[in-house]
């Protein structure tokens, strides 16, 4: 049951005991408060993070195709659909940023492995993370450089060609070399970096095609168990310079997102990069250790890609409002605390509404 | 059985066009012709006899029910002529998939819809909307039709609990949580649900297979490496034992495609696993596809030395056979690549076991397998892969003779 919220501020019972309370909870207690501090002056954005889900009807012609039930053109033209119905949702949802939401990549590393000279792929499928989805391994077999770079491969241009504000989600160099099989550098630094500036190719290209917000996912910063030692901080700070060095001369068109672990730990190296926005997984971030006033905008992944519940947009904007008075920040996004494509594609949809409203909700709070 | 590295299939065959549109709508003798040219080389004298009874029945089931046993029957058969020992229920003809299979007989459970595995594959994922218990019995009608077609030994492959809870959204597990941290809330929602799909779904289910003569049962538990965790693995070994518990039938654990810290910590908690006899393990997949029984040619393998330190005194189902799309180069021996498949040479298989030998010290505890079910690949595929197993395996024999 949905609380009923009004516009005047309901002093909650024992809300100070946790900063993070349950849906259940919340619309148990009816603990609202939905009163802003004077401070609050922001509309957040909402933006993809990721993957987004193909339709049933996507996903059996893929199926079709690949038992030879089915030509490639029709798969393309669905693929097509898709893309325009999910342009025309974002828009309709208020998003400032526009993703395509690169529902033909196969995993989140394949397109930029198949566009690196030095990168084999296709011998080894491995897991992504803990999730039940897999991933083609790079397998690192030479010097790394920029190949034959395709934007079409990486984005949808023709179906973007409206949309001035075009953003992409590509894997940050830190988290596609940890991916990697090593085969040929006896440094890993030398890796690290020469995926680094083989991006910083890529995302040239990409910027010829309009493309004005780049996320860099690095789920490897803080996604701790495949990792037998906790990463040191001279590796942190390693991985921090690989991405410095892409996002060069550019600062303000990147996002660096975090998920699947705990961005508390590095939050405030995070916070120092030199980068528009950061982002972190709600779902794993131990907010209660960050305290940090920060001139940067923090992308909160306030819904969670891995449950099928559709979260209230009052608990995601009264969330958001704790999570303000913990960190000062300057702008907020709202967005899914990863890839979308881990849960099926209508209820997707229903949580990228669930964002909007909570996000006009916030508004409406101030 | 007393033959050194006697074969095993996994799990799934790929399910041929007939079983699939025939489950849908009636078949015509046309749709039958990939089955009959099959049943020559399967040597299934009855095909005609049983094709005219497909062909003939308006019910639609009665022909579902025929066409699921036929196909049980050729995966058996397919099995057998490649030289399988252990032919396991005949490649899951009779199951849509692992997960979904299972999730469609649980009450509680609903399925929402498909969501990405990997390239063009999807699973249909399933929430938990009230508490679970077993709606009707999953395996055991297929397991009827398997003993009384099979030849060989067989063995009963099951989903594990732990990957049926880990691969479900847990809605109203999680939603009656109360602990404050999110993190908490999913893992005292996992333990819960856990449980309860163990005592609910998954004994009953052991004790109606094992009444009807079951005496191998594989637990196919892909998931639990991908959460290497103390915590998950603790969750893990508490649910095995709960599931074993009581039971005097075989029990053997399947896991695949691990997450980047590979079995490691599989390896440290194997040895907790009351009754497990057997572990199966896909390794071809991440091993080099040339000859030799030196580190570095199959580096792929270096995992097993972990059981082995670990002190897991079990068997060991060496995953030899890749089940996925293959790509990349092969040696000069090694095998065939052909189109999207690599056809493993038994020169291969045979070092693959020669090496693992050396590790686990004592053949004997050595089965061979491909890596994981052959769902993905064509039948004409699986089976060259099959024969290659066997003959690798008898080549690997004939060292120790």
């Amino acid at each position: 049951m949905t609380p009923e919220l009004s516009n005047a501020a309901l002093i909650p019972i024992g809300i100070h005991q946790t900063l993070f309370l349950t849906e259940y909870e919340y619309n148990r207690t009816y603990i609202i408060r939905i009163t802003g501090n004077d401070n609050e002056n922001m509309s957040p954005e909402i933006q993809l993070a990721g993957i987004h889900p193909r339709s049933e009807k996507l996903i059996e012609l893929t199926r079709s195709y690949e038992r030879a039930g089915t030509s490639w053109s029709q798969v393309e033209v669905q693929f097509e659909q898709e893309t325009r119905e999910l342009i025309k949702l974002q828009k309709s949802l208020g998003f400032d940023h526009i993703s395509d939401g690169a529902l033909g990549w196969q995993d989140q590393l394949r397109t930029v492995a198949r566009s690196l000279r030095g990168v084999e792929s296709g011998t080894r499928y491995s897991r992504w993370f803990d999730t039940n989805t897999f991933y083609q391994k790079p397998i690192v077999a030479g010097k790394i450089s920029a190949g034959e770079i395709d934007p079409k491969n990486f984005l949808q241009t023709r179906l973007l060609a409206g949309e001035k504000n075009r953003k992409i989600i590509l894997p940050g160099p830190y988290t596609f070399s940890q991916l990697s099989e090593n085969k040929y550098y006896e440094k890993y630094p030398d890796l690290l970096f020469d995926v680094a500036v083989a991006e910083r190719e890529i995302i040239r290209r990409l910027r010829n095609e309009g493309v004005s917000l780049f996320q860099l996912s690095e789920p490897c910063l803080v996604y701790q168990p495949y990792r037998e030692t906790f990463r040191g901080e001279s590796e942190v700070e390693l991985a921090l310079r690989a991405i410095r060095s892409v996002v060069e001369n550019n600062p303000g068109e990147f996002v660096i997102q975090t998920y699947f672990g705990d961005a508390a730990p590095i939050f405030s190296k995070l916070v120092d990069l030199p980068v528009h926005g950061i982002g972190i997984d709600l779902f794993e971030t131990d907010v209660s250790s960050l305290s940090r006033q920060t001139s940067k905008t923090l992308v909160l992944g306030v819904v969670d890609s891995r449950e099928s519940y559709v979260e209230d947009p009052h608990w995601i904007a009264d969330t958001a409002r704790k999570f303000r008075k913990q960190v000062d920040v300057q702008d907020l996004v709202f967005a899914s605390n990863s890839d979308l494509k881990f849960v099926p594609q209508g209820i997707a949809n229903q949580k990228l509404e669930a964002l909007s409203k909570a996000s006009e909700l916030f508004e409406g709070s101030r | 059985m007393s033959k050194l590295f006697p074969i095993q299939e996994i799990g799934s065959l790929a399910k041929p066009k007939w079983r699939t549109k025939g489950l849908r709508q009636p078949l015509s003798a046309q749709d039958l012709s990939e089955a009959e040219e099959w049943a020559q080389k399967l040597g299934i004298n009855d095909f005609h006899d049983r094709a005219k009874g497909i062909l003939k029945t308006s019910d639609d089931k009665t022909r579902t029910r025929e066409i699921l046993e036929l196909s049980t029957l050729y995966g058996l058969r397919l099995f057998e002529t490649a030289g399988v020992d252990n032919d396991g229920v005949g490649g899951e003809q009779q199951r849509v998939e692992m997960y979904e299979h299972v999730i469609k007989a649980v009450e509680g459970m609903n399925l929402l819809g498909h969501v990405h595995s990997f390239d063009y594959k999807y699973f249909n994922k399933g929430v938990a909307e009230s508490k679970v218990s077993r709606k009707r019995p999953i395996y055991t009608p297929e397991f009827s039709d398997v003993t009384r077609y099979a030849h060989r030994a067989v063995k009963v492959p099951i989903t594990g609990p732990y990957t049926l809870v880990d691969w479900s959204f847990s809605g109203y597990y999680i939603q009656k949580q109360r602990a404050s941290s999110p993190k908490s809330r999913k893992i005292e929602a996992k333990r819960e649900f856990l449980l309860d799909i163990v005592e609910q779904v998954i004994r009953p289910e052991i004790r109606d297979l094992v009444d009807a003569g079951a005496s191998w049962i594989q637990i196919d538990e892909p998931a639990v490496t991908t959460h290497p965790e103390p915590q998950e693995m603790e969750l893990f070994v508490e649910a095995w034992n709960e599931t074993v518990k009581g039971f005097s039938c075989k029990f053997s654990d399947h896991t695949c495609y691990p997450s980047e810290i590979g079995y490691k910590v599989l390896a440290e908690y194997a040895p907790k696993l009351d009754k497990c006899d057997q572990l199966a393990l896909e390794f071809a997949n991440r091993d080099t596809s040339r000859l030799g029984v030196d580190e570095s040619s199959r580096e792929g393998y270096s995992d097993l030395k972990h059981f082995v330190n670990a002190g897991f005194s079990g068997e060991f189902g060496l995953g030899v056979a890749h089940v996925h799309d293959f790509t990349g180069n092969v040696s000069s021996g090694a095998g065939q690549a052909i189109g999207r498949d690599l056809i493993e040479s038994p020169e291969l298989v045979r070092d693959r076991l020669l090496f693992a030998t050396k590790i686990v010290g004592d053949p004997v505890k050595i089965w061979a397998n491909p890596d994981c079910g052959l769902r993905t690949r064509t039948w004409d595929v699986s089976f060259a892969k099959l024969a290659n197993i066997t003959k690798g395996a008898e080549l690997a024999r004939e060292t120790f003779e």
